[in-house]
């Protein structure tokens, strides 16, 4: 069960941006292969135990593609 | 003062917030409004340039207050896109050109009437505008007054065209009770008004200005948008429709907008004018049937839209037009291009530019003419 | 999966459903540090009214905000703020725009209304080039660097945007990057609620523009250099000038009290009033 959601029709893809991908320190991401509506290849949750919700990823999203769940539940 | 009637009728229309920039022969009006708009809980902001002039009090008319700004044709030049930007997101302004010798820096204390083109076109693409020329210190006052109103009623800058004569011309003044003056408010949506549903914009018939703080979400881009604010940079058709309705917003209501003062009953030699060359050429028709001349004025208060209407209809009636302008003759193309097909159009520039033409002057031409 | 939604989504517009920003561009990091302020301050986007000029910064607010968003033209998004406050005193109007736009076209309006000290923020997207327009040369641009204007490299120096407006009097003045994007948020909520004119300048990647014509291959990388380049002012404090080249000072570096123009008005009215009498 992820703490993390990614909204695929946000996403502007690994190649051009793939900033998840570089700030997370968990390694969650990886490149994936799946492709958005706009051909914009998105990043993989491959390792969604690793994620301890430090909401780098959903901070530092250009296109706010990437919801983490508030670890002091928030929301 | 001419000057000080205007900024006065200002006030009486409920001006709220002005801005300008120190230039001759323009200054008396910011001057008078510094001083007695803080007196009604308004402010006058003399800005850094013409530029933030013309554009603060596009700021300050988004949040609901009446605006003004004062100035002469070198800021006007400065102030033309910004015009522009105002007329492209439906912004209610009153701007006043106090005009001088030009081009260029000129000759700031004489008056000319060397911007009349330049209100119609100085900022890019196709518009219209809505201009008054007042003729005395009275109706600098009351054409202010005019002014806002229009520019309330139309979402429109409206430009009060006058000059250094009329500016400095010293005259009696009449200002009517506070509850004799008619005051106009722009149209806004009803409060709580769905923001989704709000169609602010490109309205033949005005659309209802989301002013801000309202809670109306408004998107006011100077981008081709549509009706609801929403930018369009692609399809033709927005661009089209963009043109078009901001356009005939204006046109549609031309009559409506149109003033003019007509004493050509009987006449057979009509004379055109506007501002302080009015008088002139109202002295010099006077003069004329004196001396048995069937002479007879039009004079045109708004200068634009251009009333075509109003011409065509005098040229129907009159044998000879002469057109008087205190320039090149930069409305009379217009003129003659909608009296030339029914009556013989002809210019007369005052002898030297920068002065009002001779009432004797004018008698003589009519005489030449009819001859 | 369930229930989790992006907290930040709500404040965007209905009818918008994405940015038109290049892959990787920094300005999707500024506003989500904007609205994360509005959020953690409690506010609401009906207590703003933004304000942009012309460039990809400017695209930061309009259309996607749901607010009331006035989008300008080139250079004078500050002076319509002046406008609004003058008509919404109690409105938080903050304007969000470019290097270019803030600084060249529209310098005159920011040196004038930091002099003013006037209550608003101003938030200056610095990514050192004309995105929009495919590349040009601009104030901030370091010399050297090859741009459809410049193809031999640009000539000029550049501006220190920060120290201009410092000089011109704002009371509050901070610097950061992209990869500060926490801090930035806190010096966001300081500018909010300062009362006074409220300048805050972001380096900002522009993967495609300027990343291409300055040799950075790709946003990542360009917030890597940020983030080496970066010094906090504390520690900037103890350098010498040769050794703060090339770096980038980041943190609150200005903020102090002093007389702020809606209140000078204010006293100025009663003035006008008690004379009137």
């Amino acid at each position: 069960m992820s703490n993390l959601r990614l909204y695929p029709d946000l996403c502007k893809g690994v190649e051009g941006c793939g900033i998840c991908l570089a700030v997370c320190r968990s390694r969650v991401f990886k490149p994936g292969l799946m492709l958005n509506q706009k051909g914009f290849h998105l990043p993989e949750i491959v390792k969604p135990e690793s994620c301890t919700s430090c909401e780098d990823c959903m901070i530092f999203c250009p296109d706010l593609a990437i919801a983490v769940s508030n670890k002091f539940g928030k929301r | 003062m001419g000057n000080e009637a205007c900024a006065e009728g200002a006030l009486a229309a409920g001006c709220e917030f002005a801005a300008g920039y120190p230039i001759t022969p323009a200054t008396e009006i910011a001057n008078r409004l510094a001083v007695r708009l803080p007196q009604m809980d308004g402010v006058f902001l003399q800005m850094e340039d013409e530029i933030s002039a013309m554009a603060v009090i596009i700021g300050a008319s988004w949040t609901g207050k009446k605006v003004m700004t004062v100035t002469s044709g070198p800021g006007i030049s400065l102030m033309s896109e910004n015009i522009g930007f105002a007329v492209g997101v439906e912004t209610p302004c009153v701007i006043v050109n106090v005009q001088r010798g030009a081009p260029t820096t000129g000759m700031p204390t004489v008056g000319v009437q060397g911007d009349v083109v330049q209100a119609k076109h100085g900022s890019q693409g196709d518009y219209q505008i809505i201009a008054l020329c007042p003729s005395s210190p009275q109706e600098m006052f009351d054409y202010t007054i005019t002014a806002f109103n229009y520019a309330e009623k139309y979402r429109t800058p409206v430009f009060i065209l006058t000059d250094a004569f009329v500016g400095h011309m010293r005259e009696e003044v009449v200002i009517p009770e506070a509850e004799a003056i008619e005051r106009v408010f722009r149209k806004i949506p009803a409060p709580r008004t769905d923001p989704c549903t709000i169609k602010g914009f490109l309205d033949e018939d005005i659309a209802p200005m989301p002013i801000f703080g309202r809670g109306f979400k408004a998107h006011v881009t100077s981008s081709c948008h549509d009706e609801t604010g929403k930018r369009n940079l692609i399809d033709l058709s927005s661009l089209d429709k963009f043109v078009r309705k901001l356009s005939n917003k204006i046109l549609k209501h031309k009559e409506e907008i149109t003033l003019v003062k007509r004493n050509y009953e009987g006449a057979e030699v009509v004379l055109v004018s506007y501002g302080p060359v009015a008088r002139a050429a109202e002295a010099g028709a006077r003069l004329s049937r004196e001396a048995g001349l069937p002479a007879g004025t039009l004079r045109l208060i708004t200068i634009w839209p251009f009333p075509d209407h109003e011409v065509e209809k005098m040229a129907k009636i009159a044998k000879k037009v002469i057109v008087l302008e205190n320039n090149l003759g930069q409305l009379y193309p217009y003129i003659k291009s909608a009296a030339a097909p029914f009556a013989e159009v002809s210019f007369f520039p005052p002898r030297l530019i920068g002065q009002i033409q001779d009432p004797e002057n004018i008698v003589r031409m009519i005489q030449e003419v009819l001859r | 999966m369930s229930g989790i939604t992006h907290p930040l989504h709500r404040f965007i517009r209905p009818s918008v459903s994405s940015t038109t920003n290049c892959p990787g561009c920094g300005n999707g990091i500024i506003a989500q540090s904007i609205l994360r302020a509005v959020d953690q301050l409690g506010m609401d986007l009906e207590d703003f009214v933004f304000v942009s000029g012309i460039g990809c910064a400017a695209w930061i607010p309009s259309p996607f905000f749901n607010a009331d968003v006035l989008h300008s033209l080139h250079g004078r998004p500050i002076a319509y703020a002046l406008g609004i406050k003058m008509g919404l005193p109690e409105k938080k109007v903050m304007v969000v725009s470019g290097d270019g736009d803030l600084a060249a076209i529209g310098g005159n309006h920011l040196i004038h209304n930091a002099r003013r000290n006037v209550e608003m923020i101003v938030i200056c997207v610095n990514n050192r080039i004309y995105g929009m327009t495919g590349g040009q040369a601009g104030p901030t641009t370091p010399p050297g660097v090859m741009t459809t204007t410049t193809p031999y490299g640009s000539f000029e120096n550049p501006f220190d945007i920060s120290c201009l407006v410092i000089s011109a009097g704002a009371s509050f003045v901070a610097r950061w990057t992209t990869v500060q994007a926490r801090e930035l948020t806190r010096s966001i909520i300081k500018a909010i609620q300062k009362k006074g004119f409220a300048f805050i300048e972001v380096f900002s990647q522009c993967p495609v523009q300027y990343g291409r014509k300055s040799g950075l291959n790709g946003s990542v990388q360009m917030m890597e250099d940020f983030r080496q380049r970066s010094i906090r002012v504390k520690k900037a404090a103890g350098l010498t000038e040769a050794e703060l080249n090339n770096k980038i000072v980041v943190g609150e570096l200005v903020d102090i009290e002093k007389p702020e123009m809606m209140e000078e008005i204010e006293r100025m009215k009663a003035k006008a009033r008690e004379r009137a009498q």
